[in-house]
């Protein structure tokens, strides 16, 4: 039984640099692939809503169903 | 041997014959059957042993423990014993009688005259604490008692466990409070027992006093552990738990001792000051700093000796980052920020302990700068920041005291936070820094120690490449300008892997990665002498840190190359599917490797045909266990399973985004099923988290966007269509709520035809 250590952090950040490169570079790929599969979805989606409204004739109005925007999340 | 046989029910005489062996007059045998009792219940788990025998075993301990034992040695082999056995003893600990009796005995042991009896005995109140604690509250007085004449008059070793008690309770405590959330009614199961509040008044004294008793030199020596660093410690801890309430009885004792002429009093005064400041509400502090800082600086520049200065510049730190961001009243203002950064600087020519923490002091001064948009108050010193942190690097002694890490780190730091105004500066520093690495590799012959260093500066310098690129890359024109070095970086990066450092493969990795996303297509160029060092990350199970890593470097990869990875995906897929069918490799890597499917089938689109057969399984024996083990209590697994789901989904999503379009969609339909099947598990097991829903909604519509009207008659059967969709349309989260419209916009399309 080898005596129980109780040291603790002193006078030490919580959070390691490295730790948080790695963090953030986790952060990055996930936000990046989020981005391309949501990029995907509304090139889709406005494909779609453009062709649902031409099967509509009497629908003049043509809105997309999502801001082409990319920069949220 | 017991560790091996007992758990699978073999040799079941074993606890009895040992047992028999406590009766025996014989001092030898009996310590040491009551140490084999100990070393069985240390490497056994609770269910291997029955009640019955964990009853026997420890009323045997217990014995052993009791002040009527005379032998020392056979007492200390019961209480360390005892300290084993906690864990065997919930059903001892639920029965009043039987908790009574333990709890006496081990009180009792506290006071032995024997110092390793003490220690241990206060051991067991340690893990008692954090394993018992609700149990704790008939006991929590005679404990302080106990504790506080230990904290004040016992050896060292004895002294540092009685501190650790309290230290657990404020873990403990603080825990339960953060799962109230604030409003006290939540749903943690242990309710809390405000032990911390209530001992306050006795217990800061108490702490206060021990900071008095610090060792010479303790900051040069980085395995120091001591009474002060404990017991300042503990006081932390016991601000975190109580907040503002610590702040008035600590006060007088800081004010009292802060001038006075014995440095060891104004260290202490100081250090108590550091310590109280995470958990008390800013209202309460910022007076209390606005009036302290001056002085802070002050003692950084002037005090003659090193303790007070470097925990003077700690303080500092803890001041910046607690008290200094863009969402706080900062304690920082146009009128002080020269003087503090002047402060720092200056303290970095000091002895290496203390321009160690004067760098820490800076990069939270840095962070809280992080989010300021166009201009920073750090511009006009960025050059001198700069400069000063790379002087620190070149230091002969930064080899002391972490020094020279601490310097790169806030080097990073300052970097990461640094705005357009300073781009121009950032790009000059990245030639500075190739420059730094390159010359890493001329030194040749050189001693394993020797080696040692250079990797860890390699590591440290890659480090801050992946900072610099990640930063420049963001934006143009920084980016191209960047990319005009990415030649000389990726050889350096690949000289890297030549040495066996696992860090520095990993901060090379990661470096990469960086590179790759920011090159984007151009990258292609340096595949052909890297695919071999990507192989060899992928199959490094030892280093699971760089597995973990290589694979997201995989998926930077493919966002860069898009079908341009196709000649080098048979390599990766045959790695990453003997990765997932391994028992080798640490769980933690596998979620993201179900991920990396979907961005390499995104990538390659229909060229994902071969791999369909070895993945698709894979995933879906992935996704029954994932929905076996949702009913799982374990916090951990919970986490982990949604990981998983997560991963699957991802997976799942990629493929069929890839394959949109493609005239070989038929072969994505023998699965479509069981991802219906899959979805209306996770959806009625009601356990997801939010970016599961997210997920997993979002492949509901890829799924009818890609297969379309072929998966009409499927998808109108599955619950998720209707129910899981009305739910997430109806969902708070944004997120949810748009993956939601969009499966709704691509499931009326696939039903309609």
């Amino acid at each position: 039984m080898a005596p129980h250590d109780l040291r603790r952090q002193y006078k030490r950040p919580a959070i390691s640099d490295q730790h948080r490169r790695r963090e953030l570079s986790l952060r990055r790929q996930e936000q990046n692939r989020r981005d391309a599969q949501l990029q995907a979805r509304r090139l889709a989606s406005t494909l779609l809503s453009l062709e649902q409204a031409s099967a509509e004739p009497d629908d003049v109005e043509i809105v997309p169903e999502f801001e082409p925007d990319l920069q949220s999340e | 041997v017991a560790g091996i046989e007992l758990p699978h029910k073999q040799w079941p005489e074993l606890i009895e014959a040992l047992l028999s062996n406590t009766h025996q007059v014989v001092a030898h045998t009996k310590q040491a059957t009551l140490e084999t009792l100990g070393y069985i219940c240390e490497e056994v788990s609770s269910e291997a042993i029955d009640q019955s025998e964990v009853n026997k075993i420890l009323t045997a301990v217990v014995q052993g423990m009791n002040a009527s034992e005379i032998n020392n040695d056979v007492r200390l082999a019961a209480t360390r014993a005892l300290y084993n056995a906690l864990g065997f003893a919930q059903a001892n600990f639920s029965n009043d009688m039987e908790r009574d009796y333990i709890m006496r005995v081990v009180c009792e042991a506290t006071i032995s005259p024997e110092l390793r009896i003490r220690q241990a005995a206060f051991e067991c109140l340690v893990a008692i604490s954090s394993t018992y604690y609700e149990k704790l509250a008939p006991y929590i007085r005679d404990i302080f008692n106990i504790t506080a004449k230990a904290i004040k008059e016992d050896e060292e070793p004895v002294a540092l466990q009685a501190i650790e008690f309290w230290s657990s309770i404020c873990d403990e405590e603080t825990d339960i409070l953060e799962e109230y959330g604030g409003d006290f009614t939540g749903d943690s199961d242990i309710p809390c027992f405000y032990f911390v509040k209530q001992a306050l008044p006795a217990l800061v004294p108490l702490l206060l006093e021990t900071l008095l008793k610090q060792e010479e030199d303790q900051d040069q020596d980085e395995g120091a552990w001591n009474i002060a660093m404990a017991g300042g410690t503990c006081l932390g801890l016991v601000a975190r738990t109580v907040c503002d309430d610590i702040v008035p009885l600590v006060m007088p004792f800081i004010e009292e001792n802060i001038t006075k002429p014995d440095w060891r009093q104004r260290e202490a005064a100081t250090y108590a000051f550091g310590s109280i400041l995470e958990g008390p509400s800013a209202d309460k502090l910022m007076p209390l700093v606005n009036v302290g800082l001056n002085f802070m600086l002050n003692a950084l520049m002037t005090d003659p000796n090193n303790h007070v200065k470097d925990t003077t510049a700690w303080t500092l730190g803890r001041i910046f980052e607690f008290l200094h961001g863009s969402t706080l009243d900062t304690i920082i203002t146009p009128a002080n920020c020269p003087q503090i950064i002047k402060v720092l600087l200056h303290s970095m020519n000091d002895v290496p302990n203390v321009a160690e923490k004067a760098c820490g002091a800076l990069y939270f001064l840095a962070q809280g700068y992080e989010d300021v948009a166009q201009s920073s108050p750090l511009t006009p010193f960025f050059q001198d920041i700069i400069q000063a942190l790379l002087n620190v690097t070149h230091r002969p002694d930064a080899g002391e005291s972490r020094l020279r890490t601490a310097a790169y780190e806030t080097l990073n730091e300052v970097v990461r936070c640094s705005t357009d105004e300073t781009a121009s500066m950032v790009l000059h520093l990245v030639p500075v820094i190739i420059n730094e690495l390159n010359q890493t590799f001329e030194a040749q012959n050189i001693s394993s120690e020797e080696r040692e260093r250079q990797n860890e500066l390699q590591g440290l310098l890659c480090g801050c490449l992946q900072v610099m690129i990640q930063k420049l890359g963001s934006s143009e024109p920084t980016r191209s300008l960047l990319l005009q070095t990415a030649d000389q970086m990726m050889s350096l990066f690949l000289r890297v892997f030549g040495s066996k450092s696992a860090t520095a493969h990993e901060e090379a990795m990661l470096a990469i990665g960086a590179l790759a996303y920011s090159s984007g297509p151009d990258f292609a160029k340096y595949m052909q002498d890297f695919y071999r060092y990507l192989e060899m990350g992928l199959q490094d199970f030892e280093d699971y840190q760089v597995c973990a890593i290589t694979v997201g470097v995989v998926g930077d990869l493919c966002r860069a190359l898009e079908g341009n990875i196709l000649p080098y995906c048979d390599g990766i897929m045959t790695q990453l599917l003997k990765n997932l069918s391994s028992n080798q490799l640490h769980r933690s890597v596998k979620p993201p490797i179900f991920s990396c499917f979907g961005d390499i089938a995104l990538a390659i689109g229909e060229n994902f045909e071969k791999y369909l057969v070895y993945a698709m399984p894979m995933l879906q024996g992935a996704a029954e266990l994932s929905v076996r083990t949702s009913t799982d209590d374990d916090e951990d697994m919970i986490e982990y399973t949604n990981t998983l789901r997560n991963g699957i989904l991802e997976a799942y999503s990629g493929i069929f985004q890839g394959f949109k379009g493609s005239t070989k969609i038929q072969l994505l339909m023998p699965y479509a099923p069981h991802v219906l099947q899959f979805l209306d598990s996770l959806f009625m097991g009601k356990d997801m988290d939010e970016l599961v829903s997210k997920t997993a909604i979002g492949v509901l519509g890829d799924l009818a966007d890609t297969l379309g009207s072929n998966a009409g008659p499927l998808i109108q059967q599955s619950v998720s269509s209707k129910d899981f969709l009305n739910e997430c349309l109806s969902s708070d989260d944004h997120l949810i709520k748009e993956s939601a419209e969009w499966a709704k916009l691509a499931i009326s399309r696939a039903i309609s035809f």
